[in-house]
C-alpha cells in the first residue's frame, strides 16, 4: 500500500522526489525520482524520466526509466523510453520501444 | 470517478498538481495547487503555494494564498501566511494566520458600506479558479480606517448613527455569508 | 458633535442597551457589553462583548473582545478575539488568540505573531 497515491483525475506537473513508495493512477508530466517503489497502473500516463528502487508498469510511460533493482513491463503496460535496471522483465502482451542497459 | 490522492510525507513536488478530486498533503509542495474537491493539508505539510480547491482543511504550514469555494478551515496547529478566502471561512483557537480574510462567495464582492468595501479590495479576484503561481501572501493594509477618502459613501455629511440592523438585514447577512 | 465619555471607577461591567445609541468615544476600565450602537472608538482595559444585533461602527481596542454582531473597524485585543457565527467583522484583527467561526461574515486582515518553517522563509530556530 504506497504512501503516495496520485489518483485519477489528478495531474501533477512538475519534479517529484519521493522516499517513499509512489502509486500513480493520473498523470503525471516531468520528472520522478524515488528511492522506493513506483508502480504506475493501468490508465495512469506518464510523461517523466523515472528513477526508483523497482518500478512496475502497467500503464504507459514515454520518459527513460531507471531501477536500481528491477523494472516489471506488465500485460497492457507500455513503455517508450530506455531503460536501466538490474532485471528486467517484459510480459507478453506489453508494449515496449527503447534500448535496455542491464550492466548497471 | 475521482478518488483521493495522497502526497505523502516523504515527497517533495516542484511543480502543480490539478485535476478532479480530494487531495490529502502531508509532504512538501513548491508550486501551485488547483483541484476540484477537498483539500486537506496535514500537520507536517509544508506548503509554498496557492491553493484553490472546493474546500479547505489546514492543518499544517502554507505559504501562499487559500481559496476555498466552500470554505476554509483552519486548525489547531495551522501556520498560514496569505490570504484566505471561501463561502465561510472558520479560524480554531491555536491557528495562526497573518493575512487578508474574505468571507462570502468571490462572485458575490462586497456589498457592506465604504469601510468594508475598502477592506475586500486588496484580495477582491474576478474568479475563484485562476490561483497565480506561487505567490506568498501577506498582501498590504486591508484595514480600513474611518473616513478614508476613498471610500465612496462618505461624499456628503457624516451618516447617522444607525439603529440597530433593519427588518431583513439579518437574513441578508446570513445569506451573504453562506 | 456630542462626546459622550464614560469611565467606571471600578472594574465593574456596564451594558449599553438595546435601543442605545452612541455617538462619540467609550472609554473605561471595565468590560463593556453593547446591545445597541456606537459610532465612536471604544477603549477599554477589560473585555468587551458585541451582542447579536448590535454594531460598532469604530476601531475597539479591549482585553478580550468576543463579537456576536457588527464591527466596522479594527479591533485590538490583549488577550483573545473570538469572532462567531453570526458576526460581521470589516477590519483588522489583533489579538494573542484570534478564532472565527464558521458562518461569520469577514472581510479584512489578521495578523498574528508567529514564524513559519524554515523551509518556507521563516527564521529557524
Amino acid at each position: 500500500m504506497a504512501n503516495t497515491v496520485i489518483a485519477h483525475g489528478i495531474t501533477i506537473e512538475g519534479e517529484l522526489t519521493s522516499d517513499e513508495d509512489v502509486l500513480i493512477q493520473g498523470t503525471l508530466r516531468g520528472k520522478l525520482v524515488s528511492k522506493d517503489i513506483v508502480k504506475v497502473e493501468s490508465g495512469a500516463v506518464v510523461e517523466a524520466d523515472i528513477s526508483a528502487s523497482s518500478l512496475s508498469v502497467g500503464g504507459q510511460i514515454t520518459g527513460n526509466v531507471t531501477a536500481s533493482d528491477r523494472v516489471d513491463l506488465m500485460a497492457g503496460g507500455r513503455l517508450i523510453g530506455d531503460v536501466k535496471a538490474s532485471r528486467l522483465t517484459i510480459a507478453d502482451g506489453a508494449s515496449f520501444k527503447g534500448n535496455v542497459d542491464m550492466d548497471v | 470517478m475521482a478518488d483521493v490522492s495522497v502526497v505523502g510525507q516523504g515527497i517533495f513536488l516542484r511543480g502543480s498538481i490539478r485535476g478532479e478530486g480530494d487531495l490529502e498533503i502531508r509532504g512538501r509542495i513548491e508550486g501551485d495547487v488547483e483541484v476540484g474537491g477537498d483539500v486537506t493539508i496535514g500537520e507536517g505539510a509544508l506548503i509554498k503555494a496557492d491553493v484553490t480547491a472546493r474546500r479547505i482543511t489546514v492543518r499544517g504550514a502554507v505559504a501562499g494564498n487559500l481559496a476555498g469555494e466552500d470554505g476554509v478551515r483552519l486548525e489547531q496547529g495551522a501556520r498560514v501566511v496569505g490570504d484566505v478566502r471561501g463561502a465561510s471561512i472558520g479560524i480554531a483557537e491555536g491557528a495562526l494566520l497573518r493575512g487578508n480574510v474574505q468571507t462570502g462567495h468571490a462572485a458575490e464582492g462586497q456589498r457592506g458600506r465604504g469601510r468594508a468595501a475598502a477592506a475586500a479590495r486588496p484580495t477582491a479576484r474576478p474568479e475563484p479558479r485562476k490561483a497565480p503561481a506561487v505567490t506568498v501572501a501577506a498582501k498590504g493594509n486591508g484595514s480600513p480606517r474611518r473616513g478614508a477618502p476613498a471610500s465612496e459613501e462618505r461624499a456628503g455629511p457624516p451618516p447617522p448613527v444607525v439603529p440597530a440592523l433593519k427588518k431583513g438585514a439579518r437574513a441578508a447577512l446570513r445569506k451573504r455569508s453562506r | 458633535m456630542a462626546r459622550a465619555s464614560s469611565s467606571t471607577s471600578h472594574a465593574g461591567s456596564a451594558i449599553l442597551g438595546k435601543g442605545a445609541q452612541i455617538r462619540g468615544r467609550i472609554a473605561g476600565d471595565g468590560d463593556l457589553r453593547v446591545e445597541g450602537a456606537i459610532s465612536g472608538d471604544v477603549a477599554l482595559t477589560g473585555d468587551l462583548v458585541v451582542s447579536d444585533g448590535a454594531e460598532i461602527v469604530a476601531d475597539v481596542q479591549a482585553r478580550a473582545v468576543v463579537v456576536e454582531g457588527v464591527i466596522e473597524g479594527d479591533i485590538s485585543a490583549t488577550s483573545s478575539v473570538a469572532i462567531r457565527a453570526k458576526a460581521r467583522v470589516s477590519g483588522a484583527i489583533r489579538g494573542t488568540s484570534i478564532s472565527i467561526e464558521e458562518g461569520a461574515n469577514v472581510s479584512g486582515r489578521i495578523d498574528a505573531e508567529f514564524d513559519l518553517p524554515p523551509e518556507l522563509g521563516g527564521k529557524s530556530r
